[in-house]
């Protein structure tokens, strides 16, 4: 809210300022993330700066104008190999379609932490990732838990045919698979959109006369289904995922059952850290996936802190999040 | 044709009864579409999912509306969506920072208008094609939006700024009383002024509109406007439907209110179209959706069922015209 009170102002005196800002010097870790729209993205941004602000490094973010697009990362990457930063942490906008870029890094000689999305090629110092599909599985277990392991619930998909929705759905009705009492109405997609989740829950509202839970591929969808149900004066249990802080304040509200949390923020203070370490000489951790947190509102409150205010856990915490 | 604000109102009725006919086919498949689906869903025909498919279509129609108007002078607005998301965002901001509802509608139809100012500027006093000023603009549009919103939601507004979008007065939901007043305004502005009649002039032929003394650079600026602030209004009903706004909203936006003015009639090549033709374009758009739903079909046909409407239409559109006296 804050930041949106200085930049109407900024905005009203038609100053486009960079976004990019120095920390401190030190070294340069070059941080690429997939776009500007995903809130995901900028808990991954604050993580990094937040980490490199206490070990003394500074930041420079690379984010493509146009959302994930595959050339503009490219080119970012072939600047980012004359501008030579200490490190960089990378996020492929596409896993496979990148891996010619991180060759390019790595032919340059530039150590580089793998965050978020696997790359399906290359040489990296460590990777530090989420797995869509426990986070779906997670929280669809704790929705029909919460439901008794009984009553009709609907799963709203986001894109068709993107790896993180076709692994978060499978998760879900994986889940679905321990809860045979459970029945399975519909599967719609609403494109990570909360316009089209409204609709698509309206709609459904009108085919299906009890609708008593409501898995959601992510966050914005499942407050889109909380507006259609609020709107036909109809109650259901609704579950989304990525952990925003629109489904926190959800979650205190007792609108939304529980929101799987994608560790954006642990992600880029690890990636960073990690980054850093190595350039120090210090031991590093190759691989840590995440254990999904399913935030509810008996643990909600690490959560409710702005973005800022969080801490990034340490090297000796990192070891106890990994999942394996 | 050329001379048709000059010599109304005669040609201009026999533009209209070409429109009818059009409009006669549209309402035909719009109704089609509604037999099938109330014979395959039992829950199509009740009151509830009618009334649900109005509120729907109305969002689409609100931008499709002004766009309308854009495209009947042969132009085309491709901003529509970058500027519903800006207008939501600034609106909400202003929500938010005021408490007041009514200087945050203010904000969006101000900004909505004002960005449809600046398209119609660069198309009149610059004279770049509309379809790349607005192409622009949508660049322009998302870039300050993105930066402005670095990636949060703003949400939660007043109850009473709820109503807009998501009350009820006598049973019917607001959003589509908005939406029958705006048809009920758009048409008789379109048919019954002569401004109306202007803008169908020049879109058929922009030459003889000004030589017969048609201001059209005035009437351009208008229309451009006219969709801005139509945007603007959809971003308010976006708001207070949806409690909540990001910068992506527009992305999935700007192709269903195109789509919705050529299915409903509406040539690309200007002069010919009507108001009401892009509110029969919208329904059809979401009675799709909704059918596809009710009926639990895998939604990955959705788009290329809505693809192949617009080829149809367009299609039907032109083998008449050309067969046309």
């Amino acid at each position: 809210m804050k930041h949106r009170t200085s930049r109407s102002l900024a905005l009203a005196l038609v100053i486009a300022a960079a976004a990019t800002q120095a920390h401190a010097d030190g070294e340069t870790i070059a941080v690429f993330t997939k776009n500007q729209t995903n809130p995901f993205f900028q808990t991954v941004r604050v993580g990094a700066d937040n980490m490199a602000k206490s070990l003394n490094a500074k930041i420079l973010h690379y984010i493509p104008t146009k959302p994930d697009s595959i050339p503009e990362q490219l080119s970012q990457i072939e600047d980012v190999v004359v501008k030579k930063p200490s490190a960089i942490v990378f996020i492929p906008v596409d896993y496979k379609a990148m891996v010619p870029g991180v060759e390019k890094i790595n032919d340059a000689k530039i150590p580089v932490v793998n965050i978020t999305d696997r790359s399906a090629g290359g040489k990296f110092v460590s990777f530090i990732g989420a797995d869509d599909y426990s986070l779906g599985l997670e929280t669809g277990r704790f929705l029909l838990k919460t439901l008794g392991g009984k009553g009709n619930v609907v799963i709203i998909e986001g894109v068709k045919g993107s790896l993180t929705n076709v692994d978060r759905v499978r998760g879900f009705n994986d889940a679905l698979k321990e809860n045979p009492g459970v029945k399975l109405l519909a599967s719609q997609p609403g494109n990570y959109q909360r316009l089209q989740a409204l609709q698509v829950m309206e709609n459904l509202m009108q085919s299906n006369a009890q609708i008593d839970g409501v898995l959601a591929a992510n966050d914005a969808m499942a407050v889109g289904a909380i507006e259609a149900l609020d709107g036909a004066n109809r109650k259901a249990q609704v579950i989304g995922i990525n952990g925003t802080k629109e489904a926190v304040d959800a979650i205190k509200s007792g609108k939304l059952l529980a929101s799987g949390d994608y560790n954006g923020f642990a992600q880029g203070c690890l990636g960073t850290m990690m980054a850093i370490r190595s350039l120090r000489g210090e031991p590093v951790i190759g691989e840590i996936v995440l254990k999904p947190t399913v935030i509810t509102k008996d643990n909600y409150q690490p959560f409710d802190l702005s973005l800022e205010q969080r801490t990034c856990p340490s090297f000796d915490d990192a070891s106890k999040l990994s999942a394996k | 044709m050329t001379d048709i604000a000059k010599n109304a109102p005669s040609p201009a009725w026999s533009l209209l009864s070409h429109n009818a006919a059009q409009l006669f086919y549209r309402l035909l498949a719009a109704l089609l579409i509604c037999i099938v689906l109330s014979v395959l869903s039992d829950a199509f025909l009740s009151l509830g999912n009618i009334l649900n498919v109005l509120r729907q279509a109305s969002l689409t129609f609100f931008i499709a509306s002004g766009l309308t108007l854009v495209v009947l002078t042969a132009g085309l607005d491709l901003s529509v969506g970058a500027n519903v998301a800006l207008s939501a965002c600034l609106a909400g901001t202003v929500i938010h920072q005021t408490g007041s509802p009514t200087l945050g509608i203010l904000a969006g139809l101000l900004t909505g208008g004002t960005v449809g100012l600046m398209n119609g500027v660069m198309v009149t006093a610059m004279r770049i094609p509309s379809f790349i000023a607005t192409y622009g603009m949508l660049w322009v549009l998302n870039g300050v939006t993105y930066w402005y919103m670095a990636g949060e939601t703003i949400h939660g507004f007043p109850a009473g700024f709820r109503q807009i979008g998501s009350g009820y007065f006598l049973g019917l939901p607001i959003p589509v009383y908005l939406l029958l007043v705006f048809l009920a305004i758009g048409t008789a502005f379109a048919q019954r002024t002569v401004w109306g009649q202007e803008i169908y002039a020049i879109g058929a032929n922009p030459v003889a509109a000004r030589l017969s003394g048609i201001p059209v650079n005035c009437r351009l600026l208008l229309v451009y406007t006219v969709s801005g602030t139509m945007a603007g209004l959809a971003s308010i009903i976006f708001l207070s439907r949806l409690n909540s706004a990001e910068a992506d909203i527009g992305e999935s936006l700007t192709l269903p209110a195109i789509a919705a003015v050529l299915i409903g009639g509406t040539s690309l090549f200007g002069g010919v179209g009507t108001i009401f033709g892009t509110f029969v374009g919208a329904l059809i758009l979401t009675l799709v959706l909704n059918g596809m739903n009710l009926l639990s079909i895998n939604a990955n046909w959705q788009p290329l069922v809505t693809g192949i409407i617009v080829i149809i239409a367009v299609w039907l559109d032109m083998r008449t015209r050309r067969s046309a006296p």
